[in-house]
């Protein structure tokens, strides 16, 4: 099976600030690959390496060693992102826009025609449920909303690939649940997933397979099923037992 | 060109809904309103202060306007992080230079064409006497001159860490060119070498935006510029503008979006 | 507690404004106003001079820029900056702000050939030629009637240094020829009630009234003023060329009136006190003579 994302001993090292600057790794050799209709996991700790990652697939920086490919292009052609949608963790968007406006300035960038977009942004508000505010400039809405809107933005081209960073940080419950339907619902679809996550209960849930990165190195990378039954336990104590916690002693 | 063109509409749809505009707008015709509303020695008929004023408000709002502008673009896009969701497509970085350039250019224009409709609209009422082509000449030559500043003040918003410091140090390069860029000339011939030397090369380097300056000229009411000095003129500016592009695309490349 | 409504403090601001208006106009009203002749030897506070409160003595320099703008405006823009300007080369338009004594070159490109193809196709979008606005101006076909351009920036120059004499004069001159004499003699008054007994506005109007107003007896009354001003001021006043010329001018324009009114001893006095200043004292040697003549020859004889 041709992989639609891959990397081939990427590396990515920062260069510290100071009179004696040194190379910091944020990545060591990563080799990955995801299948075309797969929700794949992207898990670690915090600083563990997975946004740089996912900088690197999407273009915004360069790798210093290695390469990645979208579609058998490489990440540096502005082309590979042509049938990607990416929600960031943040919320990013221009307040002064409508959500109509911004889906519509989108549209334009992927080059889609006039009706079609306009169809487009009528399914994906309804799918939002961001449509009685389409009119409503984005600095007014809630949070929930305004990860909404970075689902509705990262759908606009429908996507081949879906780049999600820590999808569902900072909603409730509902909207937890909202996100996971919609990640469903694209995996029933035939679209491929590439997600970060700290939530582990829905990775085990949503994910076919997922790799664990710590300190810039792969750990380990399989399907969810095999990870658990080969460890005896739940996806929390796989990851933990990889990452190496140690609980501490009660004083 | 899509890509180029959706986000100039972007830029467009920023300054119209920012009040900026507005603001200098009234406060530009409250001042030539009440300038205007003076009689000295029981004529109502003098006008050329009028005009002086009033074209001489217009050209500071226009680049106060245009400076402000460009120079939050792409520390705004930074800041507030929608450059991410932006890149994330497929969009190069030189794309989102052009598209930010010809939205702050096209909306300089546009608030340049109001300013310049109330001038011809107060001064016509006063002289009874429409050069309309002698403004559109004049509102031509500026707004391409601004075309120079916006790509300076792109440039600026890379190199410099806020908006502010390069709003500032724009602002005040811009004024020095235009009040002091056709004297230097002189002013090297007046000073031994080295110096000489050095001011002689800051002459021959900085975009002469002076020459776009006609103010003088509408107001005594020389009459036109020959047309094809003015396309001389646009291609000294277009020359500039491709150059300082070419520069903030150069620095935008390696710089890091966080 | 009811909280006040908003319609409350907008009356009550409006109030205060109006109230604030009423004791500000009758204030603000004076700067229109034409002085009474009763009211030119009275000193006038100078705080009631809003650029002085504003800028202070510092008024004087913009004073005097205004007036160079005047300049500017009556050269239809064509002016030398400071960098212009060449020392060493006389026969160059001189500004405003040069020496007292400069006068206004014939020289017509005070600019000389341009230096560099930046400061020639710079010279294409600005004014490039030496015109003057009362004959035709840039196009040549303006009327005289367009120097009235230049009067507001004289206006400013007297309002910022109120002791700024030669903008008075220099208005005046230009309110005449543009047939404004009520003005003129407006802006006069004004120059007086700021600079009292100053020999040359008061030669100034007098010449209005002779001249515009045809009023003989008040030009010789105005000019006797100018008379007595002049020998009640110190060395330092009368040392001013400007002001020793006007005096001169003063009893010169007396003697003709005396003249014309064949009045031989007073235009001999007048003629005498010419002589002891005049730069061609035989000249007026010879006049003096004249009178005498015509003052000894026997009157004509009466008709049938």
């Amino acid at each position: 099976m041709d992989a639609i994302l891959q990397t081939e001993d990427l590396c990515v090292e920062y260069r510290t600030r100071g009179l004696k600057a040194e190379f910091k790794p944020a990545l060591q050799e990563l080799n990955l690959s995801v299948h075309a209709g797969e929700v794949f996991g992207f898990l670690g700790p915090n600083g563990a390496g997975k946004t740089t990652t996912i900088n690197v697939l999407l273009g915004f920086i360069p790798p210093t060693r290695g390469t990645a490919y979208l579609f058998g292009i490489d990440v540096r052609q502005p082309i590979a992102r042509q049938r990607i949608g990416y929600l960031p963790e943040m919320t990013y968007y221009y307040k002064f826009l409508t959500v109509e406006e911004l889906l519509r300035f989108y549209a334009k960038i992927f080059k889609l025609p006039s009706a079609d977009a306009e169809r487009r942004i009528d399914y994906l508000l309804k799918l939002v449920e961001l449509e009685p505010a389409r009119k409503r400039l984005i600095k007014t809405y809630s949070k929930g909303m305004q990860q909404r809107v970075g689902i509705a933005q990262a759908l606009i081209n429908n996507p081949d690939l879906l780049v999600l960073d820590e999808p569902t940080s900072g909603l409730d419950p509902l909207g937890r649940m909202k996100v996971r339907e919609i990640i469903q619902r694209l995996k029933n679809d035939g679209k491929t997933v590439f997600f970060s996550s700290h939530e582990l209960g829905e990775v085990e849930t949503v994910c076919d397979r997922v790799a664990i990165i710590n300190q810039g190195e792969l750990k380990t990378l399989g399907r969810v099923d095999e990870l658990v039954a080969r460890h005896g336990a739940n996806l929390e104590k796989v990851f933990l037992d990889i990452v190496g916690y140690q609980s501490q002693p009660a004083l | 060109m899509n890509t180029v063109w959706a986000l100039t509409g972007i830029v467009i749809k920023e300054l119209y809904r920012r009040k900026d505009f507005y603001v200098l707008f009234v406060l530009t015709a409250l001042i030539t309103l009440a300038a205007g509303s003076v009689e000295f020695f029981k004529d109502p008929n003098i006008v050329r202060y009028v005009k002086d004023l009033c074209m001489l408000l217009i050209w500071v709002s226009a680049l106060l306007i245009t400076i402000a502008t460009a120079a939050r673009q792409i520390p705004a896009e930074r800041e507030s992080r929608t450059i991410f969701p932006l890149l994330a497509k497929p969009v190069t970085r030189g794309q989102v230079i052009l598209g930010k350039f010809f939205g702050c250019w096209l909306a300089s224009g546009t608030a340049l064409a109001v300013f310049y409709l109330f001038f011809a609209v107060i001064t016509g009422s006063r002289e009874q006497h429409w050069p309309v082509l002698d403004y559109l000449q004049a509102y031509l030559l500026q707004w391409i001159m601004l075309g120079i500043v916006t790509a300076m003040t792109l440039l600026g918003s890379i190199v410099f860490a806020a908006p502010s410091s390069t709003v500032t140090i724009l602002f005040i390069v811009v004024a020095g060119i235009l009040f002091l860029g056709r004297h230097l000339n002189t002013v090297a011939l007046h000073n031994p070498e080295p110096l000489r030397g050095i001011i002689y090369t800051v002459y021959f380097i900085i975009p002469h935006v002076e020459l776009f300056d006609v103010r003088e000229r509408v107001v005594n009411d020389w009459g036109l510029v020959n047309w094809l000095d003015c396309g001389l003129a646009a291609l000294y500016a277009a020359a500039y503008t491709a150059l300082f592009l070419l520069l903030t695309w150069l620095a935008f490349r390696r710089k890091s979006l966080n | 507690m009811k909280r006040t409504s908003p319609g409350w403090w907008l009356a009550l601001l409006l109030a205060v404004c109006f109230t604030l208006a009423t004791m500000f106009v009758p204030r603000a009203a004076w700067w229109n106003e034409v002085p009474r002749a009763a009211d030119w030897n009275k000193g006038r506070s100078e705080s009631d001079n809003v650029f002085k409160l504003l800028l202070g003595e510092g008024r004087r320099l913009f004073g005097n820029e205004m007036f160079v703008m005047a300049d500017a405006y009556f050269h239809s823009g064509y002016y030398p900056s400071i960098f212009d300007r060449q020392e060493s080369d006389q026969d160059v338009a001189t500004p405003a702000y040069g020496k007292a004594d400069d006068e206004d070159s014939t020289g017509d490109d005070f600019l000389g050939p341009p230096p560099d193809w930046i400061a020639a196709l710079n010279r294409r979008f600005v004014p490039n030629k030496h015109t003057h606005l009362d004959s035709g101006g840039p196009t040549g076909h303006m009327n005289t009637v367009e120097v009235q351009e230049i009067l507001p920036w004289l206006k400013l120059a007297t309002d910022m240094n109120p002791q700024f004499i030669k903008a008075y004069r220099v208005g005046d001159y230009w309110l005449r020829r543009l047939h404004k004499p009520a003005e003129a003699r407006d802006f006069l008054f004004e120059g007086l009630h700021n600079n009292p007994g100053n020999v040359e506005l008061l030669f100034d109007l007098g010449w209005l009234y002779q001249k515009d107003f045809h009023d003989t007896d008040r030009a010789r009354n105005v000019w006797m003023a100018a008379l007595r001003c002049w020998e009640t001021q110190d060395a330092n006043a009368k040392s001013n060329t400007e002001a020793q010329l006007a005096y001169e001018e003063t009893l010169m324009n007396l003697a003709i009136l005396e003249r014309n009114r064949e009045n031989w001893p007073q235009t001999i006095k007048y003629l005498e006190m010419v002589k002891q200043i005049s730069p061609k004292p035989e000249a007026i040697q010879q006049q003096i003579d004249e009178a005498r003549q015509k003052m000894a020859a026997p009157p004509a004889a009466a008709s049938p």
